[in-house]
Formats: C-alpha cells, sequence, structure tokens
C-alpha cells in the first residue's frame, strides 16, 4: 500500500460521491481514522474535567447552603429546562441517525438528519435566550451583579438565605459554557452539511461526521446531569 | 471484506476490513434504526421519572436518585448513541480515564466536607468542629 511517504492514497468513493485523499502522513485511511479518533477522545476528555470543575463546585456549595440552592432551583422554569432535555435528546438520536446514513453513504437522509439535528440545537438556544431574558429582568445575575429588587417576589424567596447568588453564579457559569458548546455544535453542524452538499461523506470516508457527532454527544451528556441539578436541585 | 451485513461499507472501505456482528470493536459498527430508536425512548421515558421523582421528598435520597437515573441516561448515551460499546478499547480508556479522575475529586471534596472537624481529637477546637457553613457563618467578632 505503501511504497514510499511520497504516495498519496485515494479512497475510492460509492458513485456521485467525491474520494478522499488521505493526508499524507497516514499510511492508511483506517489509521488517519482511528488516529483523528483517538485525538478528539482526548479532548472530549479535557471537556469532561472544564465541566467537572464546575460539577465539584457545585457539590461543594451544594453542601454548604443547601437552602439557597433549592430555593434559587425553584425560581428557573423547570419546563424550559424541560423542554430544552427533549429538544437536545432528540438531537442526538437524530445525530446519531445522521452518523449512520453517512456510514452507509445514504447523502440526503444524512442531511436531512443534520437538519433537524441543526434546528433542535437552534430551539435550545431560543429557549435559553427566553430563559435568559427573564432572569436578567428580576436581577437573578451571577456573583456581583445579583442584585434583587426589595418587596419582589423574589426577594422574598431568597432574602433570608445565604448567599443566594452563589446558585446563580453557578447557573450562569454551568448553562453558559453549556450553551456555548451548543453554538460551537451548530457551527460544525453546518460546516458537515456543506461537506454533505459537496459530497464529501460516504462509507470509505465519515471521520468529520463521526467526530462532530461525538462532540455533539458529549453535550447532550452534560446536559443530562445539569437539567436535574440546576432544574430540580434535590 | 467479504461480510454480508457490511457489503455496502467494505465494497468501498480502504481496508476496514471485516467485521462480524457480536465482536465488532472496530469503531466501525453500524447500529439499527429500532435501536438508536430505543435508546431515544428509553432516555425520553427517564427524563419524565426524574422529574416525576423530583415531586417527593426522600430527604437525602433526592440527590442519589437523580444521580443515579443521570447516569444510567448517561451510559446508554455513550454506549450506544457514541458507540463506545462498539468502539476500540485505548478510545474508551482515554474517554472514561476523565471519569476516573473526576469522580476521585468529587471523592475527595465530600471526604473533606463531611469528616471536618471528626477526625483528630487533638484539633477538636469549637471551629473544627463546625460545618463549613456554620464557620463562615459564625460571628467571630468575640463577646
Amino acid at each position: 500500500m505503501s511504497e514510499g511517504h511520497h504516495d498519496l492514497i485515494t479512497i475510492p468513493a460509492p458513485e456521485g460521491f467525491v474520494p478522499h485523499q488521505v493526508a499524507h502522513h497516514f499510511d492508511s485511511v483506517e489509521k488517519e481514522f482511528q488516529s483523528c479518533k483517538l485525538g478528539f477522545w482526548l479532548f472530549l476528555a479535557t471537556e469532561i474535567l472544564l465541566f467537572g470543575g464546575l460539577f465539584a463546585a457545585y457539590i461543594y456549595y451544594h453542601d454548604l447552603y443547601p437552602e439557597s440552592f433549592v430555593e434559587g432551583g425553584k425560581l428557573l422554569n423547570w419546563q424550559l429546562g424541560a423542554l430544552n432535555t427533549v429538544l437536545l435528546l432528540a438531537s442526538s438520536w437524530t445525530m446519531a441517525l445522521g452518523v449512520r446514513s453517512a456510514m452507509l453513504s445514504e447523502k440526503s437522509k444524512m442531511q436531512g438528519y443534520l437538519f433537524v439535528t441543526f434546528l433542535c440545537a437552534g430551539g435550545f438556544m431560543v429557549v435559553k435566550y427566553i430563559e435568559y431574558s427573564g432572569k436578567i429582568a428580576h436581577g437573578l445575575l451571577p456573583g456581583y451583579f445579583f442584585g434583587l429588587e426589595p418587596g419582589s417576589v423574589y426577594a422574598e424567596a431568597l432574602g433570608h438565605l445565604p448567599y443566594p447568588n452563589l446558585f446563580f453564579s453557578l447557573y450562569w457559569t454551568m448553562t453558559g459554557i453549556h450553551g456555548f458548546h451548543v453554538l460551537v455544535g451548530m457551527i460544525l453542524i453546518a460546516w458537515l452539511m456543506v461537506g454533505g452538499a459537496k459530497n464529501r461523506f460516504h462509507a470509505g470516508y465519515y471521520m468529520p461526521v463521526e467526530i462532530v457527532g461525538l462532540y455533539w454527544h458529549l453535550v447532550d451528556l452534560i446536559w443530562i446531569f445539569l437539567f436535574p441539578l440546576l432544574y430540580l436541585v434535590p | 471484506m467479504t461480510s454480508d451485513s457490511h457489503a455496502a461499507q467494505a465494497s468501498h472501505d480502504g481496508g476496514h476490513g471485516d467485521h462480524s456482528e457480536h465482536n465488532d470493536h472496530s469503531g466501525h459498527h453500524v447500529c439499527s434504526f429500532q435501536l438508536f430508536a430505543g435508546v431515544f425512548f428509553a432516555l425520553l421515558i427517564l427524563t419524565i421519572i426524574t422529574v416525576a421523582v423530583s415531586r417527593f421528598d426522600f430527604g437525602g435520597f433526592n440527590m442519589i436518585i437523580a444521580m443515579a437515573i443521570a447516569a444510567v441516561k448517561a451510559s446508554l448515551v455513550m454506549s450506544i448513541f457514541m458507540h463506545m460499546r462498539w468502539d476500540t478499547a485505548i478510545n474508551n480508556i482515554a474517554f472514561l480515564s476523565s471519569i476516573l479522575f473526576l469522580s476521585l475529586l468529587f471523592l475527595f471534596i465530600l471526604a473533606d466536607y463531611s469528616t471536618r472537624g471528626d477526625t483528630d481529637p487533638i484539633l477538636a477546637t469549637p471551629s473544627m468542629q463546625m460545618k463549613p457553613a456554620e464557620y463562615y457563618q459564625h460571628d467571630w467578632s468575640g463577646h
């Protein structure tokens, strides 16, 4: 297969697809696939550690001021949180189906699944926008910016509790970083759809679809823990 | 490259090889539509259970139940949607090691918090016997 390191390997594509040229520093498309995937799993491991630090902070402060967390959580709209959970789970499902279609060289199905995934992600951000504007209007902001209007229902609910701003600091940081990941995911999915339209992804070469899929499932994975911890504070 | 079930893939793959249906750890497993649909349905049911359980007061168990359900959901997503069930060992080790070290962090935070003040009798001064919440809220101005 590799007589010299200057030989470029081209992967034949099914009818109508663009053949993939393996990067020059790889011996085979399989090595290229596995190297990229291992690299991406390592990146996902660092993502776990990034969010893990925030979860550690949550555990500690939830233990310190459980009542502030429970009462703070009640001020979030759990119905909107549940709606966002369903949107992300559905998008994870369609993303898994999109990767499957890419593996089977089913272009139009893949494009359809990716589009639905993109729409669900957009829906998630719209719901987040509605939530965030409500929180900003009521002064339920992180740390220093936290300010309850005296006499309001929010002051009534949280005024007598120690450090109610801590819960909202964590709420904004955790959902903010998560929301940023959703936005990045939307850009990546749009990029996949462009590549799909150019017939780049097929059974012989679907690595970008696989990797963006893994990223998207991780975003879902983080939300699975954020939803009960923030919206239904135990 | 002769497997019937992977004929579509094998006919134009670049050496991905032949994989049997039950022992496929190549990272190229194709799941059925029905399996993905089943996982999505299970995730929805578990979300409903999460919300339903939060309506009841089980004391300290609420957190444990919520996290246990989330862990089941997470393992479904990881093993099926992320194909970890069929992925290579090195990929699984790379990813799961982060969860291992994260649980060490959680373990020591909880061990620290829950045993403060009752590990060393010599250090059993009033401040050391206090839980952190009491300590920070205590009036130390002295009277």
